[in-house]
C-alpha cells in the first residue's frame, strides 16, 4: 500500500509542477524483480512470492517490475545492460534462455536443486525451473465432441475447424509451436504449417487475444497449455474446457529465473532463486501461474491439476540445436503460412 | 492579411515546433546510440509491406470519411431524445483501445457472433467470417475512424450560422442543393487534415491488423517494427524501418497541411430545424439506423459483456481504483497540455501569412502519428536512462507527454479551423478594436471555440486513458492505468476483470464526450 501512495504521490508531484523526487535510499536490501505482466498482478503468484520471501528474508524487501512480456523484460535488462536495477528475471522459458544466456547478463546460480520434479532433469547452471506445462490445444468439450488427435488429424479437419495461435515473434506460446512442430515433424515442418493455414483463424501477438478469441467462441482450438483448464475448474468450476492430447508428442514450457551478474545483492538474489523452487514457493504457484510446480507437492497440490491428462511423450529441441536455427525455423512459418 | 501582426504567437509557435522536431531527433538518436549491431540485415520485404499498408490505408481514408459525411449529414438534420448520446457514443470509438473495440466488432460479427448465430437461426446457415482478413480491418478502421470523422464533419456543420440556414430555407434549397451549396464548402476545409490523420491512423496499425488480419500477410511497417525490436533486437533496422515510415507518413502530413483550410463561419448548434424532403429524412434516418447498428452494437456488446458478472468482483479491487485514480490524473493533465500545445500551435499557425511557414507549422502535430509508438517508447525510456533516472520516476512524465503528443493531431484538427477562420473573418473586428494578443483571446477568440476546445479535451482525456503503447514500457505493478490492468487480466485467464473494465473505459469516454464540450463552452462563454 505504501507504494501505490508513493506512486500516486509521484502522479499528484508531475501534475502540481514539483519535481519528482528520486526513490528514497533503500535502508534495508532490496531486490528488483523484472518480470511479465501477470506474474506481478495482484492475483498472480508475484505477491505471495515477495511476501513469503520477505519473511523469510530478515527485512528485505521485493519488488517486482513487470514488462508487458517475457520478451520484454529480457529486453528491458539488454537495454539498460550493466547498469539495470534489476537483480533477477523471472519468466523466461527454456526456448528464451539461451538468447538469454548469450547476453552474458546472467550469473551461475551455484545451488544445488535437488527434490526437483520435471519431465526432463535439470542442469542448466544459469536459470532455475519455475513452474512447467506442456504446450497444447484447448477446446471445449460442448463444441467439440472429438478433438484432433494429432496435427495431420487436424490439417484433414474441414476448413471451417478454426485455430488461434500466437505470433512466434512477440509470444512465448507462439514460439513453442513452431519448435514443437519442428521437434515432431522435422524437414516435414513447412508442409505441416501449409496444412494448417487454412486452419488459422487468427495469429495473435499474446497469449490472452487467442484464448479469448476462443473462449469467445470464435475459434474452435487456441494454443495453450495442458494446465489451462485447471483455471476454469478451479476458478469457475467448469469442466468443459479440455487439452487436446497429440500422439506425436508435446514439447514442454518451463519458466525460469535467473539473476543478472550486475546484482548488487548476489547473495539475496541467490537466496531468492533458492526459494523460488522451495515448496513454499512453489505451492503459490499452481492456482496463481497455473502451471504445474516443478518440485513434488504431493498432497498440497490442488487436485484439479491431478486430473489434467498429460502427453504420454515430451518432445525436446536441444539448447545448440534452438539457438542455431531459431530465426530461419520462424521465418519458415512465416513464409509457410503468408 | 486582416489580422494585426502577432509575432508573440508565432514565436511561440515555432519554438514548439522545433522543440518537438529535436524531441522527436533525440529519440532516433538515442535509440541508434543503443544499437549494437547496426550491420544487422533486415529479412523485412519494405516494399510489400509499403505496398499492402498503402492499400489498406488508403480504402480506409475514402471509406471512413464517406460513411463520417453520411453520418455527420443526418446526425445534423435529425432531432430526438438521446441524440446527444449517440453523438457522444460514437465518438468515443475513436478512443476505445482498439482491442476493445476488436472484440466488440467480434461479438457482433466473428464467426460466433450475433449476426452469424442469428443467421443460422433463421437461415440455418451462418453467414462466414466478414471480421477477417482484409475486409475485417478495414471494418475495424472504418467503425473506429468514421465514428472520429463524423463526429468532426458534425461539428463544422452544427457551427453553420442560423442566418445562413434560413436564407437558405427561404430559397427552398433541395437537400443535395443545400449540402453543395451550404454544408460543403463548410466542412471541406476540415476533410484533408482529417484524411491525413485517418491515412496515418491506419498506415500504423497495430493492434486490429495483428487480431484481425489473420496472420503475418496482412502486416502494416508498425507491426515490422515491432518485430524488428521485439523478436530481433535489430535496433538499427527498426530504427532504418522507423525512418521509411516517418517519410511516407510526412509526405501526407505535409501534402494535408499544405492545403489552406478553407473558413467557416461561428455560432453555436443551431436550434432552427432545416426541413428536409420526406425522402432525404428517409435517407437520414436509414443512414443513422445502419450506423448506429454497425458502430453501436460492438461497443453495445462491450457494455453488456463487461457490466455483467465481472464487475463485483473489480470493484472489490483495490488496484482497480488505484488504476482509476492514475488514469484519471494522467488523463486530466495530459488533455491539459495537449491543450497547451494545441493552442500554442494553432494560434502561431492562424498569425502567419507565409504559406510554408503554415505548413511547417502544422507538421508538428501528426509526429506522434508518424512515428512508430514503439519506437517512441523505446527512445523515451532509453532517453530517460542517459539521463540518469529511473523509468519508474520519470513514468508519469512521460506518459503525459507522450499521451499528448498522440492526442495533439486531434486537437489540432478540432481547433486549427476555426482559429484561423476567426483570423480571417474578425481579423478587422479585432484590429478597429484595438485589441492586444492577450484580450483578443479572451474577447473574440476564446468564446468561440469553447465547445471545440471542450471536445479537444475530450479526445486528449479519452486518448490517454485508453493509452496502451507508452504504458507497456513504463509501467509497474504499482504505476498501472485501467488499460493496462485490462490487458494484465487478459493475460491472466481474467476475461470478466478485462470486460468489465473494458466496460468502464466505454463509459469513462462517454461521459467525457457529452459532459466537457458542454462545459467548456458555459466556461467559455462565462469568460466573456
Amino acid at each position: 500500500m505504501t507504494i501505490l501512495v508513493h506512486t500516486t504521490h509521484l502522479a499528484l508531484a508531475v501534475l502540481f509542477g514539483l519535481a519528482a523526487s528520486p526513490a528514497l535510499a533503500q535502508t534495508a536490501p532490496a531486490l528488483t524483480i523484472y518480470t511479465y505482466d501477470g506474474f506481478a498482478a495482484e492475483w498472480g503468484p508475484g505477491p505471495q512470492l515477495a511476501e513469503g520471501f520477505e519473511a523469510q528474508c530478515g527485512g528485505c524487501t521485493v519488488e517486482f517490475i513487470a514488462a508487458d512480456s517475457s520478451i520484454g523484460a529480457l529486453r528491458r535488462v539488454q537495454l539498460e545492460g550493466a547498469t539495470t536495477p534489476a537483480d533477477l528475471v523471472v519468466g523466461l522459458d527454456v526456448a528464451t534462455a539461451g538468447e538469454a544466456r548469450a547476453t552474458g547478463l546472467f550469473a551461475d546460480h551455484t545451488l544445488e536443486l535437488a527434490n526437483l520434479a520435471l519431465p526432463e532433469p535439470w542442469t542448466d547452471p544459469q536459470f532455475v525451473p519455475v513452474d512447467y506445462a506442456h504446450f497444447a490445444f484447448v477446446y471445449d468439450t460442448d463444441r467439440t465432441a472429438t478433438p484432433p488427435a494429432s496435427f495431420e488429424e487436424l490439417i484433414a479437419l474441414p476448413d471451417d475447424f478454426k485455430i488461434v495461435i500466437q505470433d512466434p515473434r512477440s509470444a512465448t506460446p507462439g514460439l513453442g509451436l513452431v519448435l514443437w512442430i519442428k521437434a515432431a515433424y522435422g524437414d516435414r515442418a513447412p508442409e505441416i504449417w501449409a496444412g494448417l493455414k487454412p486452419h488459422i483463424l487468427a495469429v495473435t501477438r499474446d497469449w490472452s487475444e487467442s484464448y479469448n478469441l476462443f473462449l469467445t467462441g470464435e475459434a474452435d482450438m487456441a494454443l495453450s497449455y495442458t494446465t489451462s483448464p485447471a483455471y476454469h475448474i478451479v476458478d469457475e468450476d467448469d469442466h468443459t474446457i479440455k487439452a487436446a492430447l497429440f500422439d506425436e508428442g508435446h514439447i514442454v514450457q518451463v519458466e525460469v529465473a535467473g539473476m543478472l551478474a550486475s546484482t548488487d545483492q548476489p547473495e539475496l538474489a541467490r537466496q531468492f532463486l533458492a526459494y523460488l523452487a522451495s515448496p513454499a514457493a512453489q505451492a503459490i504457484i499452481p492456482t496463481t501461474n497455473w502451471m504445474f510446480p516443478v518440485v513434488d507437492l504431493g498432497a498440497d497440490l490442488n487436485p484439479a491439476f491431478g486430473t489434467l491428462p498429460q502427453p504420454a511423450k515430451t518432445l525436446t529441441i536441444s539448447d545448440t540445436d534452438l539457438e542455431a536455427n531459431r530465426a530461419a525455423w520462424i521465418d519458415e512459418m512465416l513464409a509457410a503460412i503468408q | 492579411m486582416t489580422l494585426p501582426p502577432r509575432p508573440l504567437r508565432i514565436a511561440t509557435a515555432c519554438l514548439l515546433a522545433l522543440a518537438i522536431a529535436g524531441l522527436i531527433a533525440l529519440v532516433l538518436w538515442s535509440i541508434l546510440a543503443a544499437a549494437t549491431d547496426a550491420a544487422a540485415t533486415s529479412r523485412i520485404d519494405i516494399p510489400h509491406l509499403l505496398r499492402m499498408t498503402s492499400i489498406q490505408a488508403g480504402l480506409t481514408t475514402v471509406l471512413s470519411l464517406l460513411v463520417g459525411t453520411a453520418v455527420a449529414w443526418s446526425l445534423n438534420r435529425l432531432r430526438f431524445p438521446g441524440r446527444d448520446l449517440l453523438v457522444a457514443f460514437f465518438a468515443s470509438a475513436i478512443v476505445t483501445p482498439g482491442m476493445v473495440v476488436a472484440f466488440g466488432l467480434l461479438a457482433i460479427w466473428g464467426r460466433n457472433g450475433w449476426i452469424n448465430r442469428g443467421a443460422e437461426a433463421v437461415l440455418g446457415f451462418p453467414l462466414g467470417n466478414p471480421a477477417y482478413g482484409l475486409g475485417g480491418i478495414l471494418f475495424a478502421h472504418v467503425i473506429l475512424d468514421g465514428a472520429f470523422a463524423a463526429r468532426i464533419i458534425l461539428a463544422r456543420l452544427d457551427a453553420i450560422p442560423a442566418a445562413r440556414l434560413k436564407t437558405g430555407q427561404s430559397l427552398a434549397l433541395s437537400a443535395w442543393q443545400r449540402f453543395t451549396l451550404i454544408d460543403w464548402p463548410a466542412l471541406r476545409g476540415t476533410l484533408p487534415g482529417l484524411g491525413a490523420i485517418i491515412f496515418l491512423l491506419a498506415f500504423t496499425s497495430f493492434p486490429i491488423v495483428l487480431l484481425l488480419g489473420g496472420g503475418p500477410a496482412n502486416q502494416t511497417l508498425e507491426v515490422a517494427i515491432y518485430a524488428a525490436v521485439r523478436q530481433d533486437f535489430d535496433l538499427a533496422g527498426a530504427v532504418r524501418l522507423a525512418l521509411t515510415q516517418i517519410a511516407v507518413c510526412s509526405a501526407v502530413i505535409l501534402a494535408a497541411s499544405a492545403l489552406a483550410p478553407v473558413p467557416t463561419a461561428f455560432g453555436s448548434s443551431p436550434a432552427t430545424t432545416w426541413h428536409d424532403g420526406s425522402a432525404s429524412r428517409l435517407l437520414q434516418w436509414l443512414v443513422l439506423a445502419t450506423a448506429t447498428l454497425c458502430f453501436g452494437l460492438p461497443l453495445l456488446s462491450v457494455l453488456m459483456d463487461g457490466l455483467g458478472a465481472g464487475l463485483g468482483s473489480l470493484l472489490a479491487q483495490p488496484s482497480f481504483w488505484w488504476s482509476l485514480l492514475t488514469s484519471l490524473l494522467i488523463g486530466s493533465a495530459s488533455a491539459l497540455l495537449t491543450l497547451l500545445l494545441a493552442l500554442a500551435l494553432a494560434l502561431g499557425r492562424g498569425a502567419t501569412g507565409s504559406p510554408p511557414l503554415r505548413t511547417l507549422l502544422g507538421i508538428p502535430a501528426y509526429a506522434y502519428l508518424a512515428v512508430p509508438a514503439v519506437v517512441l517508447s523505446l527512445g523515451f525510456f532509453l532517453l530517460v536512462r542517459d539521463l540518469g533516472l529511473a523509468p519508474a520516476a520519470a513514468a508519469p512524465a512521460v506518459v503525459i507527454l507522450a499521451n499528448s503528443l498522440l492526442a495533439l493531431p486531434f486537437a489540432m484538427a478540432t481547433l486549427a479551423p476555426p482559429l484561423e477562420a476567426i483570423a480571417k473573418t474578425r481579423g478587422k473586428l479585432i484590429r478597429s478594436l484595438g485589441l492586444g494578443g492577450w484580450r483578443q483571446f479572451f474577447l473574440v477568440e476564446l468564446p468561440l471555440i469553447g465547445k471545440d476546445l471542450g471536445v479537444m479535451l475530450a479526445l486528449a482525456f479519452c486518448f490517454s486513458l485508453g493509452d496502451l503503447g507508452v504504458i507497456a514500457l513504463f509501467g509497474t505493478q504499482d504505476f498501472q492505468t485501467l488499460p493496462l490492468l485490462m490487458f494484465r487480466s487478459l493475460g491472466a485467464y481474467r476475461n470478466n476483470d478485462a470486460g468489465a473494465i473494458a466496460a468502464i473505459l466505454l463509459i469513462g469516454t462517454i461521459i467525457a464526450f457529452v459532459g466537457l464540450p458542454r462545459l467548456a463552452e458555459r466556461i467559455a462563454r462565462a469568460a466573456r
